[in-house]
C-alpha cells in the first residue's frame, strides 16, 4: 500500500464506557445490538487497519445502535464518556485520529450542552448525528424538533456527519435480511428528503453535512426527487430557494459499502467529485484495505482519486494537513 | 405517426366499476379519475408503443375482505380482457389476484391463464407485513413457477413506512424501497432459486437494489445465506427483468445495467403517473447504443412475451 495519505471519514471506535453500556443494556438495547465487530474493536487494531490501507487519519465516530436507549440523563452520561474517550484518543494521536463527537439526541437541551463541550473544551472536529430518531414518533433531521440543535450547528459552521440507523418503522421487517442491507442506505436518503424538502437544508446553510454510504440510495431515486421538486413550486421554492441541486450537490458523501462502479457512477453523474470522500464504516465493512483497492477501481483518475482519498476531507478538515 | 416498436409492461388501466369502489374508500388520484381506453391508445401512439401490458395500480385489491377482493380482481381481469378483445394488438393483461387469499388466488391464476389467457400476474411487492419471498407465497409460487409464469411486481408503501416525513409523498422513497425488500426476500430466503421458471419483472429500475449491490453481496458472502444460493446471487439478479418506469435516466439505469446487463431492461412508463414520450425522451439520453435502445424497447421483453412477436415490425 501507498504512504499513509487517505482520510477516512467513516471510522468507528468503541471504547471500553460504550462497550459496558450496550452490555448493560442487554436486551433492550435498540438493534443492532452488540455486535462482534463492536466487542473485539481495540485502538490498536484500528490503527493496525488504517497503516495497512495507507490511511493518515480517521475521523471517530459512534456507531448504530447510538447512545440513546431511551433515557435522557443515561444517554446524556454515555455521549460526555465517549466523547471524552474519543478525545483522549485524539490527544494520543492527533495527527492520526479525530473526533465527530456524540450528541444525547433527541434529548434537545443536553444536546446543546454536548455541542458547546465538545467544541470548546474537546475541540472535537464536528459532530456526529444519526438519520432518525424515536421521539415520539420517528423523526428526521428536518423535523421542526430538532431546529434548536440544527441553529447551534450552523452559527459555529460544524462539520456534521449523519450516520444511518435501522429507523423505528423498519429494524427486524425481514428475518433474513439484516437492517444494514437496505433499511440504512433508505434511512439516509429519508433524511436527506427531509432536510431539503423540509427546508433545513437551505435554512441553515453553513452547516457541511457529510452523508454516509453514497447517499444511501438518494441518487438512485433522482428522478423521483426532481419530478416530486417540481410539483408545487410555491411550496417548494419557499423550502428550497435555491433550488434542489443546490442543496444536494453541497453535501458531502462518503463511499463506505458502496465503493462499486454502479453506485459510484450514479452518485457521479448528479455529484461533483469535489463532494465525495473516502470512508471505510471500520470495525464494519470488508476491512479498509479492501475498501481502499475497490475505491480505486471505481473509475475515477488519479486526479480525482487523490481528491477522493485525501484532498477533499482535507478541505474541512485542514488540520490534517 | 412513428412505427410502433415499443412493449410497454408497466401501464396502468382504471375499469370504471374498480374506480368507482376505491372513490368509496378515498378518492383515487386525478390521473386515475380521468384515465380512458382512448387516452391509453393516444399516449401509446405518440411514444411509438405498439402494445401495453396492462396492470392495476395502487391501493390495489385487498382492504381486509377476501370477498370483495375477489369481486375486484374478476371485476378488473374481465374489463382487461375485453380491452385486449376489442385491441388484440395494443392490450395485453397482467392479471390480478386476490392475495392473501390464497385459494381464490390460485383459482384467478387458472381463470386469468387459461381462460383469458393473460400474459402474465401481477403482484405487489409486500402484502401486510411479508414481501414475496415469504414462505406464506409457496402454494402460489409453486403453481406459477409449474406454469413458468411472467409476474410483474408493482411496488406501493409498505405497512410499516407510511406517512414517515410529512413533507415527503411516499412514492419518492417508499416505493423503489419496496421493491428493494421484495428482490431482497426472494433471493435471501431461496425462493428465486427453488422457483426459477417463474419470471419476474420489477418495476422501476429494480427500485433501489442497484444501488445497494454491494451490501448484497457481501450479505451472499455469508455462509449460510451463500447455501440457499446454489448459483449465485449474480445468477439471480441476472435473470429478472427491471423495467424503465420513473428511472429513464441514465444515472439509475446504468447503474442498474451494471448489475442486470443491459439485455434485463425493458421498457415501461408508469402511465398515466407519467407519460410514455417521457420515457422515450429519456432513454434516447441515457447512454445506450442503438443496439441496446432496441433491447430496451422490444427485443428483450419479446423473451418473456414471445406472442407478441408478430406485432413488432422493428
Amino acid at each position: 500500500m501507498a504512504s499513509p495519505h487517505r482520510i477516512d471519514v467513516h471510522h468507528h471506535f468503541v471504547p471500553q464506557v460504550y462497550k459496558d453500556a450496550l452490555i448493560a443494556c442487554g436486551d433492550k438495547c435498540p438493534a443492532p445490538g452488540y455486535q462482534p465487530p463492536l466487542q473485539n474493536w481495540t485502538v490498536e487494531r484500528s490503527l493496525a487497519e488504517m497503516d495497512a490501507a495507507g490511511i493518515a487519519s480517521a475521523l471517530i465516530s459512534v456507531t448504530t445502535p447510538g447512545i440513546h436507549f431511551g433515557d435522557d440523563a443515561a444517554a446524556k452520561k454515555l455521549a460526555r464518556q465517549c466523547n471524552d474517550a474519543g478525545a483522549k484518543m485524539v490527544a494520543d494521536r492527533p495527527k492520526r485520529f479525530g473526533l465527530f463527537a456524540a450528541l444525547p439526541l433527541p434529548d434537545i437541551a443536553g444536546s446543546l450542552a454536548e455541542i458547546a463541550y465538545a467544541f470548546d473544551q474537546l475541540k472535537a472536529d464536528g459532530i456526529g448525528l444519526y438519520t432518525s430518531y424515536d421521539a415520539g414518533g420517528t423523526k428526521f433531521l428536518g423535523d421542526p424538533k430538532f431546529a434548536p440543535v440544527l441553529e447551534e450547528l450552523n452559527r459555529r459552521q460544524a462539520l456534521v456527519f449523519v450516520h444511518p440507523t435501522s429507523c423505528v418503522c423498519c429494524t427486524n421487517l425481514q428475518p433474513s435480511i439484516a437492517d444494514a442491507i437496505i433499511e440504512y442506505g433508505t434511512d439516509t436518503t429519508r433524511t436527506i428528503a427531509s432536510l431539503v424538502f423540509g427546508g433545513a437544508a437551505a435554512r441553515y446553510p453553513n452547516i457541511r453535512w457529510i452523508f454516509c454510504h453514497a447517499g444511501g440510495t438518494m441518487p438512485y431515486l433522482i428522478q423521483r426527487f426532481y419530478d416530486f421538486s417540481g410539483r408545487d413550486s410555491a411550496a417548494m421554492k419557499a423550502a428550497m430557494p435555491n433550488g434542489m441541486m443546490h442543496e444536494l450537490t453541497k453535501f458531502h458523501y462518503d463511499l463506505a459499502q458502496t465503493a462499486h462502479p454502479g453506485p459510484v457512477g450514479a452518485l457521479r453523474a448528479i455529484i461533483p467529485v469535489t463532494q465525495i470522500l473516502f470512508g471505510t464504516d471500520y470495525p464494519y465493512g470488508a476491512g479498509c484495505v479492501d475498501q481502499a483497492e475497490r475505491v480505486a477501481q471505481c473509475g475515477f483518475s488519479a486526479q480525482e482519486l487523490a481528491a477522493v482519498d485525501r484532498g477533499n476531507a482535507l478541505k474541512l478538515l485542514p488540520r490534517f494537513g | 405517426m412513428a412505427a410502433l416498436t415499443r412493449i410497454d409492461v408497466h401501464h396502468h388501466f382504471v375499469p370504471p366499476a374498480y374506480k368507482a369502489e376505491m372513490n368509496k374508500k378515498r378518492p383515487m388520484q386525478p390521473c386515475m379519475q380521468t384515465w380512458s381506453i382512448q387516452n391509453s391508445l393516444d399516449d401509446m401512439d405518440k411514444a411509438g408503443t405498439q402494445i401495453a401490458l396492462v396492470s392495476i395500480t395502487t391501493p390495489g385489491l385487498y382492504f381486509g375482505n377476501v370477498e370483495e377482493a375477489r369481486k375486484l380482481s374478476r371485476l378488473c381481469n374481465d374489463y382487461a380482457m375485453e380491452m385486449a378483445r376489442n385491441h388484440p394488438t395494443r392490450f395485453g393483461i397482467f392479471a390480478s389476484i386476490p392475495w392473501p387469499d390464497v385459494e381464490g388466488s390460485l383459482k384467478e391464476v387458472a381463470y386469468a391463464l387459461d381462460t383469458l389467457k393473460a400474459d402474465g400476474i401481477c403482484m405487489f411487492t409486500s402484502y401486510g407485513d411479508k414481501w414475496l419471498g415469504h414462505a406464506d407465497f409457496n402454494p402460489l409460487f409453486e403453481e406459477l413457477n409449474r406454469r413458468k409464469a411472467v409476474v410483474y411486481v408493482h411496488p406501493h408503501a409498505a405497512a410499516c413506512c407510511l406517512n414517515l416525513i410529512p413533507e415527503v409523498n411516499e412514492s419518492i422513497i417508499e416505493y423503489g424501497t419496496d421493491t428493494t425488500r421484495a428482490i431482497n426476500s426472494m433471493i435471501f430466503t431461496g425462493a428465486s432459486h427453488r422457483y426459477p421458471d417463474i419470471q419476474w419483472i420489477w418495476s422501476h429500475a429494480g427500485g433501489t437494489m442497484p444501488f445497494l449491490i454491494e451490501r448484497m453481496v457481501n450479505l451472499a458472502k455469508i455462509p449460510q445465506v451463500a447455501a440457499k444460493l446454489p448459483k449465485g446471487l449474480m445468477h439471480e439478479l441476472r435473470r429478472f427483468y427491471y423495467d424503465t418506469a420513473q428511472a429513464s435516466n441514465g444515472t439509475a439505469l446504468q447503474c442498474l445495467k451494471s448489475v442486470s446487463g443491459a439485455s434485463q431492461i425493458v421498457f415501461g412508463t408508469d402511465y398515466p403517473y407519467r407519460l410514455s414520450i417521457e420515457h422515450v425522451q429519456g432513454l434516447a439520453g441515457a447512454g445506450f447504443d442503438k443496439d441496446e435502445l432496441a433491447g430496451i424497447d422490444h427485443r428483450n421483453a419479446l423473451r418473456l412475451l414471445p406472442r407478441l412477436a408478430p406485432l413488432i415490425k422493428a
